[in-house]
C-alpha cells in the first residue's frame, strides 16, 4: 500500500520552505490505490534538492522550460540544464527573454541567451515558454508566447526561435500554424533531420477580463526539420497532428492550455490537456498526415490536477506536474493507471500546497531522477 | 510670573509650555510660568537624547516607537549652499532634540513663524535626528556638483540589484537622508517638517516613509506586522557579552573605524529598504508553516524547538530524520552570522502602513486587487555595507522562504557621518 510517508517524503529544505504537508486520503484516487503495487519510478525518488536560483542578471522570473543538453556545443556542456524564464523582472508574464544554463558539475548558473524583447518575424515579440529543445547539432529551439502587459489581452502569436549554441538568434519559425507555442517539446532527433512536436495555446485566446470560456482551438503541430551542415535548421514540413484542445485565458496564470508532450513507444505522442484535466494519446505521431483530434484519452481526473509538463521515466511511465497542487503524478500510459503522486512542492503559501508552483520537468541524463522548477521561488530543483 | 510672550526675547520654548498646568491650549493667552518644576525637568531629561557626541544619535539609541524617514535630493548649486543648510539643520536639530522649537520664536506675528508650532507643549519624546549622505552628494548624473567626488568613501557603493527587487525610483535613493525617531509620532514629524522648511532652495524631499513600533513593555521584543517578534538578534550593546548568534560586539559591527575617512570614523552606513509584506497572503497561511518560514515559534519567539526568544538558534539541530529543525530556507537561518561568514548588522527597522493600493502579487496564486501597502521599513546600520547587508541579502534575496511574501519597493544607502561635536555642523569634517 502506498502510505502517506511514501507520498510525502521531504528533505530539510522543504521542511523550511514548504512546511508541514497536507495529507489526505482523497489524494489517492481509487485507480491509483489499486495500482499501487505497480513498479513505480517515484518509489525510488527520495529527496529534493534546490540546485540554484534561476534568476539571471536582468531579473527575469518564472522559470518554465527545462532541457538537458544532449551534447556539448558552443557555450553549453553536455548535461547542462537549460531553463527559460517566462516573466520579466517586473514579473509580467510573457515578457521573459532569457535562457539560463545550469552546469551540474560546477553548480554555477550562467545566462545562455538574452533575447531582444522585439524580434522581427516573431509576432508580438519575445516571452519564452515551456517549448524548448536542444538538438544534437547544437541548435536550441525555443517558443515565444509574448505579451505587452503580462496578460493575453495584448498577446502576440509568437514563434519558435532558433538559437545557435552560443545563444545567438539564427532564425525564427512562425506562420499560421503557430500561435503561442506553449508546451514542453517532444523531439525525434536524427542529427541531420529532426522532428519537433509543439503544442499551441493561443488560437482563439483573447483577453482574460470577465469570465472567458475555454476555446477548443488549440493544436499539436509536427515540424520536420532538415539541418544542413553548418546551417540552421530549415522547415521541411508542418503538419497539425492534434487539434481541438482547450485553452483559457487567465489574468493570474496567463493561459491554461495543452502543456505536456512526451513520446512513447509505437510512435505515440502523449499530450497533457490541462483544461480537460486528462492525458491523451495521438498515434502514428511521426507519420500521420492529418489531425487525430485530441486523440485517445489515456487517463483523466484522479490525481491529475490540471496537468502541465511531462517527462518519460526509464520505466516508460509518464511523470506529469500538476498546476493546482505541488504534486508530480506517475502514469502508466499503456494501462492508463495513475500509479501515484508525490509532493515535490508542498509549499503551504499556496492552497492547496504548491498550487501554481510547478511547470517544467525533465529527466536527468542517468534517468535516476528529474529536474523541475519552482515558480514561486524561481529555483531549479533536483529530485532523485 | 511672566508672560511667555513678553519677557523672553525669543518667545516661549516648548518646555515652558510643557510646564504649563493645562498644556498648550490652557497656557496660551493666560501666561504661565516658563520655569518647570524640578520633577518636570527630571522627566524632561529622561525624554531627551543628546544630539552632540562621538556618534550620531538614533543608531545605538534604544529604539523609539515612531520614525519619520526622509531622503532629500539636493538642488543647491554650490557646496556653500549645502553647508549653509547643514548649519541650519544642526542648530535646529540640537534645539528640537532638547525640546525646543526649531528656531527661537519671535515676537513679530506678521512674519512666518520660525517654527510651525505643531509640537509646542510636547516632550522631546527622546527625539533623535540621524543624518546620512547618499552617493548623489558626491556625484550625480556624472556631475561632481560640490567638488566632493574624491571624498566618496569606497564603502558607499551603489547597492546591487537584488533578486526580486521592485524598487520604484520615486521611493529609492536620495542625496541626504534624515531619520527622525521619537516616542511621539508628532514630534518625529514635526522635526522633519521643520528641517524641510530650513532646506528650501537647497534640498527637496525625494521620498518619505513613516514607521511605528508597538508599545511593547520594556524588555520585550516588539512584534512586526506578521505577528512575529522581530529584531531579536542584534549586536550586543553596552558591554553585553557576544553570543554564537551575535559573535561580534556592537562597536565592531556598527561603527566605521580607521579603515574609513576621518569624517566617517565613528559613523555608520545606513541601508534602508521599504519592504511591502503581502499581509493578506500571510494571514491565510497556517501558523506552523509561518513558523517554518521564519524559523521561530510565533507566540514565544523562540527558535524552532526551543522555548525562549533569547535562546540561541543552534542551527545544527536535526530532527529524527536528519532534517535541520530550522530549515535551509528559513529566514533566521539565512540571516544568521553563522551562514554568512560572520556578517552582522544592526537592525533598527519600523513597521509601516500606507493604507491600500492596487497590487499584483508576485507569487502563486498571483492575486490582483486592492491590498495593504504595509510592511517594514527595514533600517540597518553597519561599518561596511559590502560585508554587512549586501553580503547577507545577496543570498537571502534568492533563497529566503519569506521572499514569497515580501517585495522590496524602495530604499537607499547612506553614509551617516561621525557624531557632531558642539560647535560643528553635521558632516563638517567631510566639507
Amino acid at each position: 500500500m502506498t502510505t502517506r510517508r511514501d507520498m510525502v517524503k521531504r528533505d530539510g529544505r522543504r521542511a523550511a520552505l514548504l512546511g508541514a504537508l497536507v495529507a489526505s486520503a482523497a489524494l489517492l484516487a481509487p485507480a491509483a490505490t489499486q495500482a499501487a503495487q505497480s513498479a513505480s519510478f517515484l518509489d525510488g525518488v527520495h529527496r529534493q534538492s534546490t540546485l540554484v536560483s534561476t534568476v539571471p542578471d536582468n531579473g527575469d522570473q518564472n522559470p518554465y522550460a527545462i532541457v538537458v543538453a544532449p551534447v556539448s556545443a558552443g557555450s553549453i556542456q553536455k548535461d547542462d540544464v537549460l531553463v527559460t524564464n517566462f516573466n520579466n523582472a517586473g514579473n509580467l508574464q510573457g515578457l521573459g527573454t532569457t535562457i539560463v544554463d545550469y552546469n551540474p558539475t560546477t553548480k554555477k548558473l550562467s545566462t545562455f541567451a538574452t533575447l531582444p524583447r522585439d524580434l522581427p518575424q516573431c509576432p508580438g515579440g519575445v516571452g519564452l515558454t515551456t517549448a524548448m529543445t536542444m538538438l544534437k547539432t547544437g541548435w536550441v529551439i525555443v517558443g515565444s508566447a509574448p505579451s505587452a502587459d503580462g496578460t493575453t489581452k495584448t498577446k502576440g502569436a509568437g514563434c519558435l526561435i532558433v538559437l545557435d549554441p552560443n545563444g545567438k538568434v539564427a532564425g525564427t519559425i512562425a506562420g499560421d500554424n503557430i500561435n503561442m507555442p506553449w508546451g514542453n517539446m517532444a523531439t525525434i532527433d536524427d542529427g541531420r533531420t529532426a522532428t519537433l512536436f509543439v503544442s499551441n495555446a493561443g488560437f482563439g485566446v483573447g483577453s482574460p477580463e470577465g469570465d472567458p470560456r475555454v476555446v477548443n482551438e488549440e493544436t499539436v503541430l509536427r515540424i520536420k526539420l532538415s539541418i544542413p551542415e553548418g546551417k540552421p535548421p530549415a522547415v521541411v514540413d508542418e503538419t497539425v497532428i492534434g487539434s481541438g484542445f482547450g485553452a483559457q485565458p487567465n489574468k493570474d496564470v496567463f493561459v491554461i492550455g495543452p502543456t505536456g508532450l512526451a513520446l512513447g513507444p509505437n510512435d505515440t505522442l502523449y499530450v497533457s490537456d490541462a483544461t480537460g484535466n486528462r492525458i491523451t494519446a495521438i498515434w502514428d505521431a511521426a507519420t500521420r498526415d492529418h489531425s487525430a483530434g485530441v486523440g485517445r484519452t489515456v487517463t483523466k481526473d484522479g490525481l491529475l490536477q490540471t496537468p502541465l509538463a511531462m517527462a518519460t521515466a526509464p520505466n516508460g511511465h509518464l511523470l506529469v506536474t500538476n498546476a493546482k497542487n505541488g504534486q508530480v503524478v506517475e502514469v502508466d500510459p499503456i494501462s492508463g493507471e495513475q500509479i501515484k503522486a508525490r509532493w515535490i512542492d508542498p509549499n503551504k503559501a499556496q492552497k492547496p500546497p504548491g498550487s501554481g508552483d510547478l511547470f517544467g520537468i525533465a529527466m536527468t541524463p542517468a534517468g535516476d531522477g528529474f529536474y523541475y522548477v519552482e515558480d514561486e521561488a524561481n529555483t531549479l530543483v533536483l529530485a532523485r | 510670573m511672566s508672560c511667555p510672550f513678553a519677557p523672553a526675547k525669543t518667545g516661549p520654548s516648548r518646555r515652558s509650555l510643557l510646564a504649563g498646568a493645562g498644556g498648550l491650549l490652557a497656557s496660551v493667552g493666560v501666561g504661565v510660568s516658563a520655569r518647570a518644576s524640578a520633577q518636570e525637568v527630571s522627566a524632561d531629561a529622561a525624554a531627551r537624547e543628546m544630539f552632540f557626541g562621538e556618534h550620531q544619535a538614533g543608531i545605538a539609541t534604544s529604539q523609539q516607537t515612531s520614525s519619520y524617514f526622509v531622503a532629500f535630493d539636493l538642488v543647491a548649486k554650490t557646496r556653500d549652499e549645502v553647508t549653509a543648510m547643514l548649519r541650519l539643520w544642526t542648530d535646529a536639530a540640537a534645539r528640537m532634540t532638547s525640546g525646543e522649537t526649531a528656531r527661537p520664536l519671535g515676537q513679530d506675528l506678521s512674519t512666518e513663524a520660525p517654527d510651525g508650532g505643531s509640537a509646542l507643549g510636547l516632550s522631546p519624546a527622546r527625539l533623535t535626528l540621524t543624518f546620512g549622505f547618499g552617493a548623489g552628494l558626491f556625484m550625480k548624473d556624472g556631475v561632481d556638483r560640490y567638488g566632493l567626488a574624491v571624498k566618496r568613501p569606497e564603502a558607499l557603493v551603489d547597492l546591487p540589484k537584488f533578486n526580486g527587487d521592485q524598487l520604484q525610483p520615486a521611493r529609492t535613493g536620495g542625496d541626504i537622508s534624515v531619520q527622525a525617531c521619537a516616542d511621539d509620532p508628532l514630534v518625529a514629524f514635526h522635526a522633519l517638517r521643520e528641517l524641510d522648511r530650513l532646506s528650501y532652495g537647497a534640498a527637496q524631499i525625494r521620498w518619505a516613509q513613516t514607521g511605528f513600533l508597538p508599545n511593547t513593555p520594556p524588555g520585550e521584543t516588539p512584534r512586526n506586522l506578521m505577528g512575529f517578534k522581530d529584531g531579536i538578534i542584534n549586536p550586543p550593546l553596552g558591554g553585553a557579552p557576544t553570543t554564537p548568534d551575535a559573535p561580534r560586539g556592537f562597536d565592531d559591527v556598527v561603527w566605521v573605524g580607521d579603515e574609513g575617512p576621518d569624517w566617517m570614523r565613528g559613523g555608520s552606513y545606513l541601508v534602508a529598504r521599504r519592504i511591502r509584506v503581502s499581509l493578506e497572503h500571510w494571514d491565510r497561511t497556517e501558523i506552523d508553516f509561518q513558523e517554518q518560514v521564519i524559523g521561530r515559534h510565533k507566540y514565544s519567539g523562540a527558535p524552532i524547538g526551543k522555548s525562549g526568544d533569547q535562546d540561541l538558534l543552534d542551527l545544527d539541530r536535526l530532527d529524527k530524520d536528519g532534517n535541520p529543525l530550522i530549515g535551509d530556507n528559513a529566514h533566521v537561518r539565512l540571516g544568521a552570522a553563522a551562514v554568512n561568514d560572520g556578517a552582522q548588522i544592526l537592525r533598527r527597522g519600523y513597521s509601516y502602513n500606507d493604507g491600500v493600493s492596487f497590487t499584483a502579487e508576485r507569487w502563486p496564486p498571483w492575486r490582483q486587487g486592492m491590498m495593504y501597502d504595509a510592511g517594514l521599513l527595514f533600517v540597518a546600520y553597519q561599518r561596511d555595507p559590502r560585508t554587512g547587508f549586501i553580503k547577507i541579502f545577496e543570498n537571502m534575496s534568492k533563497l529566503d522562504a519569506l521572499n514569497q511574501f515580501t517585495t522590496h519597493t524602495g530604499g537607499g544607502l547612506f553614509a551617516c557621518s561621525a557624531g557632531v561635536r558642539e560647535g560643528e555642523f553635521i558632516g563638517q569634517r567631510l566639507f
